[in-house]
């Protein structure tokens, strides 16, 4: 067995120093993994599992900053101290790896081709070499560039070329958490067949615990640099002994998550604030905030009001025959077109067609489909960021003003050079509640709402590059909603955070939409997420919405193939 | 093909450009306040031989028939005569234009040269980096009449005649020349007088190039400081390449289509910069011309220096379109 064994690595301490301070990235980490065989790298950001998936390549920054200790050995060869002269005899050779971004890991400026021959050798080897990853007409792909190719093509232009060279050893960084789940399911299947054709030990870093059951035989969970359990996928996944990762098993979102239970409650001080606010609209407070933590405040056009919300909202009959009549939210016979010249010639790309439907009042919709589907144009159309070509879009709900986007790249939402502070002031100053306000009141607006979404008095000062992602898109709500607007349009907000901290946006939002009466519109391609958010789905494919399910029992409702692709693709 | 198409395009679109320049400059000529006859006969002439010349030159026609005849004189390569020396402006051209290409073109070189150079010495932290980069810098700052005069307070005064700071050659044009004095110089297989021509470019050269070419160095470096951090850097890294192929193989490539955005202004620029230089450098080109020029109020030949560069401008800046082209796949000419 120990002839098999590929990587050693024993008692590996990273640190980085910074600004004075240092800071252990990884402590003290012993694992091995044999030849053959996957070991899956499970943590959230910031644990470390990245770091150790950087070490045992040996490109952790070369700028003086990180230092290593313990031992790191591949095949034999021992590889601490880092040296660049070791190294270069093992990386590239021994040791590849595939990375999370497919869209930015290849040279922009280079041919497949280019890019393969230089490690197989010749243009035939490339194509047997695509054709391992089950890349049809591969000699056309050869010479295309990365920016011609589908996300799924490119990771698995990365695959071929990270095996290219037989390694031993494969490092594979998030190789999927930028695909669509469909494509995820794909890339998984082609990259786990490689893997056993190729016969070479794989570290698998990942967030994502059910990637890794599909993909791992062994898992190791890691939090704060350190590794808190290590054994068999099943094991691991099945009878998880250490706390944390029983924690971030119940914050995995499936299409089994238990949609009545909100994931944490929110805490007091949120609660309290958003007393605080329910004031400020004139609203009854108590009466609200307690029906929405019962679970009784589940009102929308669709489903008609529960009782809770005629009695305890004291809302007039007047408004809520008015909800009841008026959505919040209208999407008229949309029709888009987009034209690109290719060679001279117009080519049009219909991406949607004839689109039309209704988000009530405080009602959540989520439209699911790939990339390509035209959800993501729909929403901005819906934020009036582009027009239709036909149709109309209707936003003029009962309360509320207009819509207002939040993105799933929360840091590049947010102006890099604004204060947290400022970027609310914005918002608040553009809209009509906004007007007159004096800076002192902004400010506690802004206040309220950072309290609101988790956050507290002390982010007001900071710009977004001194947040986490988690933190940031926390921000990215709170000046969505400082000032209410009728429709909040989600653009897979959650798909780019860690398991927990999605849950926990997952949660905030759907707290903002029931505390101030904001519907929601959430585009995503996750339908567990969906599931969780929205109250119905709309299942969109080719520019179309093929199919309209109540969330609750998805999984059983969807009928459509293509639904039943999109429930598949979702891991278990 | 495609390349073709967009060519032809571009060359289309030139036409339109010269068309309205042509008219800018004719009416700039019309509402100026000076008469082109007294330019041409000078103030001491008769009242008859003011209306002689004013009917040699055409002036007495409608200003559209005398537009008319401009344009169709231009396109013949015809500009007329100059008012000043009274001589046909298209043969001065036919001298000074290849001076200026000449001095444009070794200029736009040492941009190049400056650019790669000091880009390269910005990424290495140490003495020299830091010195270079504070002599260069403040050379960028310096207007470029000032960096001609103190090169040829160093190189020409100082330094002994280390380079020659006048002209364009110690021993005048070939009978049969291009007007490209390198060139002629090869192709007559004269070392000595190539050697002589390439000595009398590199001062007004070096003068006209050190601000664009310390610009250029600072896009370049950031270019390749980037593309070094970028994902597929770290791809080529992870794939066993080492740091200088990473370089040469994938960051430079890169990093060189925003400095050849760069370089195509900088190299309108640099026609303009040519003006001041070659006054300095008593280089007979286009700007040195174009100076005279204004200064006498010659307005047809101000009309044709303003048509030539225009033109040059447009073509320079649809060689680096199809060179960004080249270089960034995604980049799409239309």
């Amino acid at each position: 067995m120990a002839e098999s064994t590929v990587l050693t690595v024993s008692d590996l301490t990273v640190t980085y120093r910074g600004r004075g301070r240092t800071v252990a990235a990884v402590k003290d980490v012993t694992l091995s993994i044999a030849a053959g065989r996957c070991l899956g790298l499970v943590g959230e950001s910031g644990s470390g599992k990245s770091t150790i998936g950087a070490a045992v390549q040996g490109i952790i920054p070369a700028d003086g900053s990180a230092h290593a200790t313990g031992g790191i050995s591949i095949a034999g060869r021992d590889l601490v101290p880092i040296t660049d002269q070791a190294w270069s005899q093992v990386r590239g050779r021994d040791v590849t790896s595939v990375f999370q971004d497919p869209m930015r890991s290849l040279d922009p400026t280079m041919t497949i081709g280019r890019m393969l021959n230089r490690y197989t050798g010749s243009a035939e080897a490339s194509v047997a070499a695509l054709e391992r990853v089950q890349i049809r007409r591969a000699g056309d792909v050869l010479k295309k560039y990365p920016h011609q190719l589908s996300g799924g093509m490119r990771q698995r232009v990365m695959i071929a070329l990270a095996l290219a060279p037989q390694p031993l050893l494969l490092v594979a960084d998030e190789p999927t958490t930028a695909l669509d789940v469909s494509v995820q399911a794909e890339v998984l299947s082609v990259l786990r067949e490689s893997i056993e054709g190729a016969g070479c030990a794989v570290l698998f870093v990942t967030h994502d615990l059910g990637v890794a059951r599909h993909m791992c035989d062994e898992i190791a969970v890691m939090k704060d640099g350190v590794v808190v359990e290590t054994g068999s996928a099943e094991q691991v996944i099945g009878e998880p002994a250490d706390d944390y990762t029983q924690r971030l098993m119940a914050s995995r979102i499936t299409l089994a998550t238990d949609r009545a239970r909100p994931v944490g409650a929110p805490e007091p001080a949120v609660v309290a604030s958003m007393q605080d606010m329910l004031d400020d609209l004139g609203r009854p407070d108590d009466a609200v905030a307690s029906a929405w933590a019962a679970g009784e405040l589940l009102w929308n056009r669709f489903t008609g009001p529960t009782a809770a919300v005629g009695a305890a909202s004291g809302l007039s009959d007047v408004r809520l025959v008015e909800h009841v009549t008026r959505p919040s939210l209208t999407v008229n016979e949309v029709d888009k077109t987009y034209t690109a010249r290719v060679r001279g010639r117009k080519v049009g790309n219909h991406v949607l067609k004839n689109v039309s439907f209704e988000i009530g009042y405080r009602e959540a919709v989520a439209l699911v489909g790939e990339s390509g589907s035209g959800k993501s144009t729909l929403l901005r159309i819906a934020a009036g960021i582009e027009t239709p070509d036909s149709g109309s879009v209707d936003s003029q709900g009962v309360a509320g003003e207009g819509t207002q986007v939040i993105f799933q790249d929360a840091g590049a939402s947010l102006t890099p050079w604004r204060t947290v502070e400022e970027l609310l002031r914005e918002r608040i100053e553009h809209t009509t509640t906004g007007k007159g306000l004096s800076r002192a009141e902004m400010r506690a607006m802004a206040l309220r709402t950072l309290e609101l979404v988790g956050l507290d008095e002390s982010v007001l000062g900071a710009r977004p590059t001194q947040l986490s992602g988690g933190q940031q898109q926390r921000v990215a709500i709170a000046r969505a909603v400082v000032v209410p607007p009728s429709v909040l349009l989600c653009d897979e907000p959650t798909s780019a955070l860690d398991v927990s901290v999605a849950c926990s946006v997952l949660n905030l939002i759907n707290l903002l939409r029931h505390s101030l009466g904001i519907s929601v519109m959430f585009v995503t391609h996750d339908l567990a997420a969906a599931r969780l958010i929205a109250d119905r789905v709309l299942v969109m494919t080719g520019g179309e919405i093929v199919e309209t399910v109540g969330a609750a029992d998805l999984a059983q409702d969807i009928t459509t193939d293509y639904g039943r692709r999109l429930v598949d693709a979702v891991l278990a | 093909m495609t390349v073709l198409v967009f060519i032809s395009k571009r060359l289309g679109s030139l036409l339109v450009v010269l068309f309205f320049l042509t008219l800018l400059v004719f009416t700039l000529g019309k509402v100026a306040d000076s008469d082109p006859v007294r330019t041409y006969v000078g103030v001491n002439a008769s009242a008859e031989s003011v209306e002689a010349a004013r009917e040699e030159l055409g002036l007495d026609n409608p200003i559209p028939v005398q537009f008319g005849s401009f344009v169709v004189g231009a396109v013949q390569g015809d500009f007329g005569i100059s008012l000043s020396s009274k001589r046909p402006i298209a043969d001065e051209l036919a001298t000074r234009l290849p001076a200026t290409l000449e001095l444009a073109g070794w200029a736009l070189a040492l941009t190049v040269v400056i650019g790669v150079s000091l880009a390269s010495l910005y990424s290495r932290p140490g003495r020299l980096g830091a010195f270079m980069r504070f002599v260069f810098f403040s050379a960028a700052s310096a207007p470029s009449f000032l960096i001609a005069m103190l090169s040829v307070l160093v190189f020409y005064k100082w330094l002994g005649g280390a380079l020659p700071a006048a002209g364009r050659s110690s021993y005048g044009p070939y009978d049969d020349a291009t007007g490209f004095y390198v060139l002629d110089g090869m192709l007559h297989g004269s070392p000595t007088y190539t050697w002589d021509a390439i000595q009398h470019l590199l001062l007004p050269a070096f003068a006209a190039a050190v601000g664009s070419g310390v610009a250029l160095a600072r896009v370049l470096a950031d270019g390749i400081a980037s593309s070094l951090r970028s994902p597929w850097a770290r791809t080529a890294r992870a794939l066993g390449e080492r740091e200088g192929t990473v370089l040469r193989r994938h960051a430079l490539r890169n990093a060189s289509s925003p400095a050849l955005s760069l370089l195509a202004v900088q190299a309108g620029f640099m026609v303009s910069s040519l003006v001041v230089v070659e006054q300095v450098f008593s280089w007979n080109g286009l700007g040195s011309y174009l100076s005279g020029a204004i200064g006498v109020g010659d307005f047809p030949a101000i009309a044709a220096v303003c048509l030539i560069l225009g033109a040059v401008y447009v073509i320079l800046n649809t060689l680096v379109d199809v060179a960004l082209a080249a270089v960034d796949p995604r980049v799409r000419l239309s």
